[in-house]
């Protein structure tokens, strides 16, 4: 106890150095956290539109994720039908499932022929109304909404396409996209005319100009190759064009009515899913969850392997980013803590020049070589838990500014700008972390000016002018 | 580390207790040498003396006689290159550093030259603190330190800081500081040099007082004549040997 | 004696009979269908296996695009239908390059860096995997008829005749085409135009056959216009030539002959 008195009141001492080194360390404690707070707000956000746009889970034939790409109408899951029963009427399940909904992929090409123009695209037919349930999910809290899909209520044959097809598709003006310039038209050398008898005939199968044209209508031709390989198409009204967020996504992306899209696919044939989307109610039910489909799905997995897969396999983007955020923290960290170190050891290296004679005082009236090293490393120690705990007091105080300024700002891959906040409230294992950190690097710090006094010799320590 | 008697008591005097009680110190053939790069310098060049318990002994010489590294080696902060050193019946030669630590916390008090009290402690807190490093009770530290104030008179200033005392009241509370363990001996290097004469004497007055009261031992170095005047032996030093020692009521020995 | 009788039977019975048949209308027998697609068929296609040149023209828009030379090795397979190799020769840019047809794979080999590929049947959807299909292929093999009736209809040379209308059904597994009309002419059973349609009934293309030539023992369909059902300003002109009949051997329709293939 007076060890911890005399470390107290010697720090209290020379107040405007302990001050100093004090609010340096604090300084670098609210930079740690604010940081850290910015990264755990991201993945929040990210987490969150994750779980929004895709569920929790996933089951997918097993071979979906790895080949699907290439051609996914070819890993559709049979009795899918079958299985949403048995997610519904599983009574665990129950409490946690928030929604569960079939969605199928495709790739095909999407033209707009009055205008000539064409482009391959990755689409995905789903359930509109559950898929705006799905977007309504906002368990860590966070200001951003995600936008409602204009499939809802939409007919029958809508579509929703991202902003880059609606561009290629020359679609910007009836769908009303600004920032759509229209491509310079390339200068080629003009080929030969087409004979005219051929143009002839290809005016017999041109269709007279219809009623359609007199609406501002975006129509497109979507032509895909069926489940037995055979080319089908069909006609869809496009509604809306939404900012996917990335520009390769944006440019290949079409939205349409999950039913409309099995017709088009299957035909007569069974339709089929090419994935179950499942959210739950929290994110950390997913294990819990998992182990309870793995049974039920074995059973339908006889004539074709299934898998389920959580959000973070189905977007390595996500672990990616916060990995690499990770990776940022921990080099703040030490970025920060070496210059914590450097200050602490400063500081106490210049105590222990001042103090010379007092250690040697000390010493010559009996105390031991490890009661002088415990005593300044102790202050060190001190300086840290000052130093932490008033740096996180001006995180926390900080955050609560920030967050009330009502910032925005667009992060990549996002087509909304997001509120800037910082999430460092509740954040106790953070906050408890970072102090312990800074604490434990004071203590090194400090560490080797007292083992330096502890080792003065005794005399020379008392004649130190 | 348990301690003696648990307050000051007046021990018996007189010669029969000298008689009874050995040397507080005995040394015997102690050299010293400092290397200054490669040049040695020796200071203490084969010394054996004794000092005698319950005595006021003061080292007495001049400057580069050897005085403080005499009293050093004594005091068990500096270690001879030659020879043997027993204080309290202990050769402290042969102890660890940790050990040395103990026994000087334990056996020998310091008073010095700068009072070197800590500024951030009161009085009563300066006073209190070896005890503390001995784990004492916080009855028997309550019990203590008042009386050490009282005997040094500094009673009234129990809550001042270093800062806050004179020259003198500061020396007092070293002085109580020193006896707070009841040492066997009390090693002060020119103790009476920052003070007045005035104050000086009234120090050398309780020091004295201390000595027959309770049979302590004091060894000092000075070269105040004041301080002579006041002593029961007195060692004369010259160029790191001993010129010639004078004991009261002993006579000269040489 | 009897070539007396003979004679006489043959010179006034025989045209009598055939009066009164014709009379009741019994010598014409309705057209079967089947029958009609397979002489359709057999017009197109020299019933054997074979080889010709194709040149391909690209229309869009009015402007002519592009322009292709092929080499079709076509191999009439047990079954009846056919597999067919097709050598690129024009432009230079695409010469050696083969395409591979058999069966429901498709197979495309680049010589300059001996790779081969299988198109699956998205990427077949575009270029010129897409015009295979309605050129050396035996509809009566993958479809079944039903003739609907008799319509007058513009031809290629964009003269009206009148033509059987076939209703076709997919009946082997796989084909590209979900249903295909079909008009063949009355008088010759020439083919004169195919519309081919997707499982939603949607319109892919259309095919107007023209400038029948003398080939290989027929008239044969020496240009097809080929009209894209989704986009009919995107027009593709094919033109035959060079018919040869020839044997071929069944090494030349796998894969792995690919990289080996010499031209002959």
């Amino acid at each position: 106890m007076m060890t911890f008195n005399l470390a107290l009141r010697n720090l209290l001492r020379n107040r405007r150095r302990s001050l100093a080194t004090l609010l340096g360390m604090a300084i670098g404690s609210t930079a740690i956290l604010l940081f850290g707070g910015f990264k755990t707000n991201i993945s929040y956000e990210m987490h969150t539109t994750l779980v929004r746009d895709g569920g929790h889970l996933q089951i997918q034939h097993r071979d979906f994720y790895l080949y699907g790409s290439g051609n996914p109408t070819a890993y559709g899951i049979a009795d899918y039908t079958k299985i949403l029963e048995a997610i519904k009427n599983d009574e665990v399940l129950q409490k946690m499932v928030v929604m569960a909904t079939p969605a199928l992929q495709f790739g095909g090409i999407a033209g707009n022929y009055a205008a000539s123009v064409s482009r391959t695209v990755i689409g995905n037919g789903f359930v509109a109304e559950d898929v705006n349930r799905m977007r309504m999910w906002n368990d860590f809290g966070v200001p951003s909404k995600a936008p409602l899909s204009a499939l809802e209520g939409a007919s029958e044959d809508a579509a929703v396409v991202g902003t880059g097809v609606a561009r290629v598709l020359q679609l910007c003006d009836a769908l009303k996209i600004a920032r759509c310039p229209k491509p310079e038209k390339e200068q080629k050398a003009e080929g030969a005319a087409i004979p005219d008898d051929i143009a002839q005939l290809s005016l017999l199968e041109t269709p007279s100009v219809s009623a359609s044209d007199g609406k501002a209508g975006a129509r497109i031709e979507v032509l895909v190759v069926n489940s037995k390989g055979a080319p089908n198409v069909t006609s869809l009204e496009v509604v809306r064009a939404e900012d996917r967020g990335i520009k390769e996504l944006d440019e290949v992306s079409l939205m349409m009515h999950f039913a409309k899209l099995q017709q088009l696919v299957y035909g007569k044939s069974p339709p089929k899913a090419t994935s179950i989307m499942i959210q739950l109610q929290h994110s950390d039910q997913i294990a819990e969850a998992r182990a309870r489909l793995v049974p039920i799905l074995s059973s339908f997995s006889k004539t074709q392997p299934l898998a389920v897969l959580d959000f973070r396999e189905l977007s390595p983007f996500f672990v990616q980013t916060m990995s690499m955020f990770d990776t940022i923290f921990g080099f703040v960290f030490l970025l920060i803590g070496s210059i914590v170190l450097f200050t602490v050891s400063n500081t106490m290296n210049t105590t222990v020049v001042e103090r010379t004679v007092e250690i040697g005082t000390l010493r010559a009236i009996g105390l031991r070589r490890g009661g002088i090293l415990r005593l300044f490393v102790l202050e060190g120690a001190l300086l840290g838990l000052f130093g932490a705990v008033l740096g996180a007091t001006m995180a926390l105080s900080l955050a609560t500014l920030i967050n009330h300024l009502g910032i925005h700002w667009l992060p990549p891959a996002s087509a909304v700008e997001m509120p800037f906040t910082v999430a460092i409230w509740g954040e106790t294992s953070m906050i408890t972390g970072t102090t312990i950190g800074l604490i434990l690097i004071a203590i090194i710090s400090a560490w080797w000016p007292a083992y330096r006094a502890a080792r003065l010799d005794v005399v020379e320590a008392l004649r130190h002018v | 580390m348990a301690d003696q008697e648990d307050d000051l008591e007046p021990a018996p005097t007189g010669e029969q207790a000298a008689v009874k009680q050995g040397p507080v110190a005995v040394l015997t053939q102690v050299e010293k040498t400092y290397q200054l790069d490669s040049v040695s310098v020796p200071v203490i060049k084969g010394v054996s003396i004794l000092v005698r318990h319950a005595c006021f002994t003061v080292l007495l010489g001049p400057s580069g006689s050897g005085k403080t590294t005499l009293l050093n080696m004594i005091g068990c902060i500096d270690k001879p290159d030659k020879g043997e050193i027993i204080v309290a019946d202990t050769k402290v030669g042969e102890l660890s550093d940790d050990e040395l630590s103990d026994f000087r916390a334990k056996n020998i008090g310091f008073i010095f030259q700068n009072f070197n009290l800590l500024p951030v402690l009161s009085a009563y807190e300066n006073i209190e603190y070896p005890l503390l490093l001995a784990g004492a009770s916080a009855k028997k530290r309550g019990n203590r330190v008042p009386r050490l104030l009282e005997a040094v008179g500094l009673s009234d200033r129990a809550k001042n800081l270093p800062g806050q005392l004179s020259g003198g009241q500061r020396q007092r509370v070293a002085i109580a500081r020193a006896l707070a363990r009841k040492p066997k001996l009390v090693i002060a290097d020119e103790p009476t040099a920052n003070l007045d004469s005035q104050t000086g004497a009234a120090i050398l007055s309780l020091m004295r007082r201390l000595v027959e009261r309770y049979e302590i031992s004091f060894l000092f170095s000075s070269h105040d004549p004041e301080v002579v005047k006041a002593a029961d032996d007195t060692i004369y030093l010259k160029d790191g040997v001993i010129q010639k020692i004078q004991r009261k009521g002993v006579g000269e020995a040489s | 004696m009897f070539d007396f009788g003979r004679q006489v039977i043959m010179k006034t019975i025989f045209p009598m009979l055939f009066a009164l048949l014709l009379g009741c209308g019994v010598v014409q027998a309705a057209p079967n269908a089947d029958e009609i697609l397979a002489a359709s068929d057999a017009i197109r296609n020299p019933g054997r296996s074979f080889s010709f040149t194709s040149t391909l023209t690209e229309f869009q828009n009015g402007k002519q695009v592009d322009t292709n030379t092929l080499s079709s090795y076509s191999r009439l397979e047990k079954g009846g239908q056919y597999s067919s190799l097709i050598r690129f020769v024009l432009p230079a840019r695409d010469t050696g390059k083969l395409m591979l047809k058999n069966g429901n794979d498709m197979w495309f080999y680049d010589p300059t860096n001996k790779a081969s590929v299988r198109l699956s049947p998205q990427q077949r959807l575009l270029g010129q995997a897409s015009n295979g299909d309605v050129a050396s292929v035996n509809f009566g093999k993958d479809y079944k008829p039903t003739l609907v009736g008799e319509e007058q209809v513009v031809n290629g040379e964009r003269q009206m005749r009148k033509a059987y209308k076939l209703a076709l059904v997919a009946v082997a597994p796989e084909v590209t085409y979900s249903t295909i009309e079909m008009w063949v002419d009355i008088e010759n059973n020439r083919p004169i135009k195919g519309r081919f349609f997707a499982e939603s009934s949607r319109l892919l293309k259309t095919v107007y056959y023209r400038k029948f030539q003398r080939q290989l023992d027929a008239e044969r369909p020496t240009e097809s216009v080929i009209i894209d059902g989704l986009n009919p300003q995107s027009v593709t002109l094919m033109r035959f030539s060079d018919y040869v009949a020839r044997d071929i051997p069944e090494t030349w329709m796998q894969r792995d002959y690919l990289p080996r293939f010499q031209p002959e």
